[in-house]
């Protein structure tokens, strides 16, 4: 038999049958993507797509390490994948922040300490009754494409925000305190009562009642301004080229791969960016792997190679910084189900567990342990003076003190996963329960959309405990305590009601002298902390590696415009 | 030919409608709306409601059917909601497909370069000790699920083999020269897309070394084969002309069939190696509850399958005489 022979025919069948197939394949996805190839709303939206992108064919050829930029004094910095949006009205997630920030900017904003300051306005007054501010716009202060902003373009811009077809998940609980803007959103006016435009540079805006901490809302991205050409051109896809008022623009934005901002010479404020172009790497292989190559200039640090930079003896250790999240994980107890509707039953699960050995060895301690509700960093925070101990001897008494001795009902503990195993900190939770009560806790995991759906249905949560974080909107305690556990707040999620503290976060809301405030905050607190509605497990910190020639690098708690600190000096 | 062509066009929409009326009652009618991740943790119960009712959420789902297929039909296949807001989903779609066409066509590519002559082979040396491992192979390649097989593979090219293996310590685990995690795609000649290459074109490996082996075997007792070679034609020209045409008819409708369980691998393989293709974009959107990418997604799927049947079909024709004159 020839072998050879029947093979070369056989290629030559094989190649006519996969061109035949493949060449199918590709008119049919080929058709396809004409079809899907939809208009979109706006006249420039169709030529506005991604640099690179044409929406049909991959015309792109990411050569190399996808180093998009060819600018040698740009800085490349690891992204967390693509932002769901660059419209500040739609932000609601430190994905989307983080970029939004720096393309737009508002009145006021966060420095480097997290203290409100000017922006766009350069000063403000507020009136006696402390509901209507008064805001001066810099005269200076230029859109991207370099028409100045006006006090119109702010009224543009919270009108935009606050009307129910631009589906702003944030719009109520920001610019909520403003008159006029709750009748917008539910299409009882066609204008914010509150926004007064006086003259080009003067704008006015009233709220509801005297809030400290209304400019803090303001901000956040929500506020923001936006240019009404920009939108009204752009269609639904108008941040393509987004036209902002920020530190730095859009230069190039390829889906999955790069986001390069680059410098804006007209920024307003001081100091102005330095750095000329700032590329991210939306994806990439390990950034790790490519900051050790000199690929990114900065890394954060995942589990895996904790133990590797903290070691002193690595030179990576030099380079390393830890920086202080502004968030409290904590679990919550559902006090309208039984057990945890008993006091005495709180007391006991939260002294039946060791949560320093939790931090020690589930966590590593990258994390630290959480004393309290407010985490350090936080204006108002103070070291708490009742402290939950670990005492198995004190939680067994409380348990066999409280209403459910001996009949303790089933409990279920719910988390968010969707694995094999659950995570390995409630592993350890539930066993030390185990151990030192004797209770059989069971874990049901749920997928993030369904255990999202009980959370935002607050008056009917079926959980009776469940882990969760909060992190900080705004640097006042204000959006810890009263947001969390106010009597009737919508993330009050365990149902947790004390007149007592209601009484102290309303008078602390009002409260006009900040170390006042703080007091009764922290009264409240302590108030919270022991009636255990919440059982405060770690606060989290951010591991960041910076190579040495990057100055000015700060990674704040907060999602502020931080770019414009930076400056390399190679 | 033109007749049959339109028969088969003809059931398109028909296949394409009960595929959407599917997808979109059973998506619906699931747990979980793609709002409440819209929204996130912060956010008030009307905010909720308001959202969805801009978005038409609160009507009856055969209304909200309906408003999509009436879109649908003018080209307008809905925006993305959660991770890619105001995105046209065509676009977000199209971003993807070239990645995962590139991938699978190089699957298949393998799987027919590697798999027909194998068992062009071992059919030929039948009963050999070469026969017989190719066939303990390809029928463990044949029956391990993907989903063993992906961790299994990774591990043995692994260069740090005291990693659990999971997507978040995969970079790590497999070191430069394979890995394709994290998202950023170097074009499919890239070596970084060896390893799920190779991951996904085992299936197709098997599957055609195990039925060109049996087609050849059977064709070359047929007794044209046996005509044909008292006729004294060379083993050459029999092989050629007269058992390799027919042993190939079945393997047009296994590769095109084939297209089908390579889309399934898509997924796995993608969302293990972090491939930005569509099978990814397609678990992504699962979790989010992206109905409109979901959607988007099926109805491709749906027009592939129709279309690479119909493209076996064209191809029976060209390789088998007898049905084209019996048309």
């Amino acid at each position: 038999m020839s072998k050879e022979g029947s093979n070369r025919g056989l290629i030559i069948l094989v190649v006519v049958l996969v061109v035949a197939l493949v060449g199918a394949i590709c008119v049919g996805a080929g058709l396809l993507l004409v079809f899907l190839g939809q208009p979109s709303v706006g006249p420039v939206a169709q030529a506005t797509a991604v640099p690179g992108r044409t929406g049909v064919a991959p015309t792109r050829a990411p050569s190399t390490g996808g180093s998009g930029t060819t600018n040698q004094n740009a800085l490349h910095l690891p992204g967390t994948g693509d932002p769901p949006t660059l419209d500040p009205a739609l932000t609601s997630d430190a994905e989307s922040a983080v970029y939004v920030v720096e393309l737009f900017s508002g009145l006021v904003t966060l420095d480097q300490n997290l203290k409100v300051t000017a922006d766009l306005a350069e000063k403000w007054s507020v009136s006696d009754d402390r509901k209507v501010y008064t805001f001066s716009i810099r005269k200076d202060a230029k859109f991207h494409d370099g028409r100045p902003v006006t006090a119109q373009d702010f009224k543009y811009s919270i009108e935009r925000a606050a009307n129910p077809a631009t589906t702003s998940p944030t719009a109520d609980t920001y610019l909520g305190d403003i008159v006029g803007v709750k009748e917008k959103l539910s299409r009882k006016a066609s204008a914010v009562s509150g926004v007064t435009v006086v003259d080009d540079y003067t704008l006015q805006i009233t709220i509801d009642a005297p809030k400290t901490y209304f400019l803090a809302k303001l901000t956040f991205p929500t506020a923001f301004v936006v240019d009404k050409n920009n939108v009204e051109r752009g269609g639904r896809t108008w941040t393509d080229k987004p036209n902002g008022t920020g530190p730095f623009k859009l230069k190039e934005y390829v889906r999955g791969q790069r986001i390069i901002l680059a410098r804006n010479d007209n920024y307003h404020l001081e100091p102005k960016p330095k750095i000329e172009e700032i590329e991210f790497i939306l994806g990439g292989g390990s950034f790790m792997t490519m900051y050790e190559n000199g690929d990114l200039d900065a890394a954060y640090v995942g589990q895996t190679d904790i133990e590797r930079v903290t070691d002193p003896a690595s030179p990576l250790n030099k380079e390393l910084t830890v920086y202080p999240e502004l968030s409290t994980f904590f679990v919550v107890f559902n006090v309208r189900k039984p057990p945890f509707d008993d006091l005495k039953v709180r007391q006991a699960f939260a002294m039946a567990i060791d949560r320093q050995k939790i931090v020690d060895v589930v966590y590593r301690k990258i994390p630290i342990l959480a004393e309290s509700i407010l985490p350090p960093g936080m204006p108002g925070y103070s070291d708490p003076q009742n402290k939950i101990k670990y005492d198995p001897a004190q939680a067994k008494k409380l348990l066999a003190d409280s209403k459910y001795a001996g009949k303790l009902p089933e409990i279920t503990w719910f988390t968010v996963g969707g694995g094999g195993a659950s995570a390995e900190n409630i592993q350890a939770m539930t066993a030390m329960l185990k151990e030192n009560l004797g209770i059989n806790i069971s874990i049901q995991q749920t997928d993030w959309a369904t255990f999202l759906g009980q959370l935002h249905d607050p008056a009917n949560i079926q959980y009776q405990m469940f882990d969760t974080g909060w992190i900080a909107d705004y640097a006042d305690p204000q959006n810890f305590l009263e947001i969390l556990f106010k009597t009737g707040s919508n993330e009050n999620w365990g149902g947790y009601s004390n007149k007592q503290v209601d009484q102290l976060l309303e008078q602390a809301g009002l409260e006009k002298d900040s170390a006042t405030r703080f007091k009764l905050y922290s009264q409240a607190e302590q108030q919270i902390l022991a009636d255990v509605p919440v059982l405060p497990m770690v606060f989290s910190r951010t591991y960041v590696l910076t190579k040495s020639y990057v100055k000015g690098a700060i990674y704040p708690p907060l999602i502020i415009p931080r770019l414009k600190y930076m400056s390399l000096s190679k | 030919m033109a007749t049959f062509l339109a028969r088969r066009l003809v059931w398109l929409p028909v296949v394409l409608f009960f595929v959407s009326i599917l997808t979109f009652f059973l998506g619906l009618y699931g747990p979980g709306n793609p709002i409440n991740i819209m929204v996130g943790l912060k956010a008030n119960p009307e905010t909720i409601e308001r959202i969805k009712a801009e978005y038409g959420f609160d009507q009856p789902v055969y209304q909200q059917y309906f408003n999509y297929v009436f879109k649908a039909v003018q080209g307008d296949f809905g925006y993305g909601l959660v991770k890619y807001r105001d995105q046209p989903v065509g676009r977000i779609i199209a971003e993807r497909l070239p990645v995962t066409i590139q991938l699978n066509i190089a699957a298949l590519v393998v799987g027919v370069i590697v798999g027909i002559p194998l068992g062009l082979l071992a059919g030929l040396t039948r009963n050999s000790w070469f026969d017989y491992s190719v066939r303990f192979l390809s029928l463990i390649a044949v029956s391990i699920p993907l989903l063993f097989l992906l961790p299994f593979l990774t591990f043995i090219f692994s260069r740090r083999h005291d990693l659990v293996l999971n997507a978040a310590n995969l970079q790590f685990a497999i070191g430069p020269f394979l890995p394709m995690v994290g998202g950023h795609w170097d074009g499919i000649l890239s070596t970084k897309v060896l390893l799920p290459i190779l991951i996904e074109s085992l299936g197709i490996v098997a599957v055609l070394t195990r039925q060109m082996r049996a087609g050849i075997i059977e064709t070359l007792g047929q007794d044209y084969v046996r005509t044909a070679r008292a006729k004294g034609l060379r083993e050459r020209m029999v092989l050629l002309r007269h058992a390799m045409r027919n042993a190939l008819i079945p393997i047009a409708t296994i590769l095109t069939l084939s297209i089908g369980g390579l889309v399934e691998g898509s997924f796995l393989v993608e969302n293990w190696f972090g491939i930005p293709g569509v099978g990814q974009l397609a678990l992504d959107a699962f979790t989010a509850r992206e109905y409109y990418i979901i959607m988007g997604i099926t109805l491709i799927i749906a027009v592939a399958y129709v279309v690479a049947n119909m493209a076996a079909d064209l191809l029976y024709p060209i390789l088998d005489p007898r049905i084209r004159s019996s048309k």
